[in-house]
């Protein structure tokens, strides 16, 4: 019986996402790189759950313009962006560890 | 443990937010949408409103071509400049869609029809010239600065008329139309917000980007101002040669 806990993750939820891709372009400004265009037809982008660090790093969710356009894979509940005096930057810009050895 | 990073602009960002919301909650627009609701505008007024928000949108996309020459010589990330291009495409996209409910109404045949209709025609000595000349001077500028000038200036006022009138407007057509423009708009906010948190770091950039937003939202509001009139009747759509620019304009 497999009891390692669900991971929580995001996804795109593409009836209400613009393609607009902020998510990607402070995401890859970050170095997460998490926010993956499908080579699809449509090439719309998803998340890499490999690479995503939710609920560690909300960035996308930050610039995101749709409401709702985010959601919880595990709860299924759409992510709004805080109101902008709760933002705290350690949510926003979590990723780069400090650097080690030599 | 991972280190936060440092936003250099992000109270900045905030700022200029906070001010572009005190702006955008009452605007020249207001009358025109509390005149819609009273019925009180007839299809010519919308052909007005929507001719005159034609002629703004695509001035304000040639005045990117300019920008974009800037970019590459003051070599930003390749983010930025995919953001602006994107923004670009995004304004193009909306003079269309503005052009299209003209024709859609059958209030003008052809779209060449339009461009020669006093409704859409570009006047040079009007506010909207008046604007999209202050924004074509800010070409000199550093991206970061222009960015924050349009976007967490002007396109934050635009982003609060547009909430109303997809919210209030009585026409259907039209509601949808302004609906439909919002998720875009709200998207060049964003960038304005990124581009100024991660790349307005001194103190002179950073008083330049008050500056700029400032004299973008004032610009925005006059033009506003301009075609609101013009949609109540109580402006000429087409100067002659003569306009009266507000007081304290640069």
């Amino acid at each position: 019986m497999n009891t390692q806990p669900e991971k929580i993750a995001i996804r795109i939820d593409h009836d209400k996402c613009t393609e607009c891709r902020m998510c990607y372009v402070v995401c890859r400004e970050i170095n997460l790189n998490a926010v993956v265009i499908d080579p699809g037809p449509k090439h719309l982008h998803e998340i890499d759950m490999d690479r995503c660090t939710y609920p560690g790093c909300t960035v996308c969710l930050m610039y995101c313009p749709a409401p709702a356009s985010i959601v919880e894979t595990v709860s299924g509940l759409s992510l709004v962006p805080p109101p902008a005096r709760v933002w705290t930057e350690d949510k926003r810009w979590p990723r780069r560890a400090p650097r080690t050895g030599n | 443990m991972n280190q936060p990073t440092r936003l250099p602009g992000a109270a900045l960002a905030q700022e200029l937010t906070e001010a572009g919301h005190a702006d955008g909650a009452h605007t020249p627009f207001d009358l025109v949408l509390e005149a819609a609701r009273r019925g009180e505008l007839d299809e010519a007024a919308y052909y007005r409103l929507l001719g005159r928000l034609w002629v703004l949108k695509r001035l304000m996309y040639y005045v990117y071509g300019g920008w974009a020459q800037g970019l590459n010589v003051n070599e930003y990330p390749p983010s930025v400049d995919y953001l602006l291009s994107k923004q670009l495409y995004d304004d193009s996209t909306h003079e269309m869609v503005l052009v299209d409910e003209i024709l859609r109404r059958g209030l003008a045949p052809t779209q060449r029809a339009v461009f020669r209709h006093p409704n859409g025609r570009f006047v040079i000595a009007s506010r909207i010239g008046h604007f999209v000349f202050t924004l074509r001077a800010l070409a000199n500028y550093a991206h970061n600065i222009r960015m924050a000038a349009l976007n967490l200036g002007a396109k934050l006022v635009e982003l609060a008329w547009l909430e109303r009138f997809a919210a209030q407007f009585p026409d259907p057509a039209l509601r949808t139309l302004f609906d439909g423009l919002i998720a875009e708009t709200a998207s060049h906010v964003q960038m304005g917000r990124f581009v100024v948190e991660r790349f307005v770091e001194k103190p002179v950039d950073q008083e330049l980007c008050r500056r700029t937003a400032a004299i973008a939202r004032r610009d925005y509001l006059a033009v506003l101002d301009e075609i609101g009139g013009q949609v109540l009747g109580v402006e000429e759509v087409t100067p002659t040669g003569h306009i009266e620019i507000p007081r304290g304009l640069d």
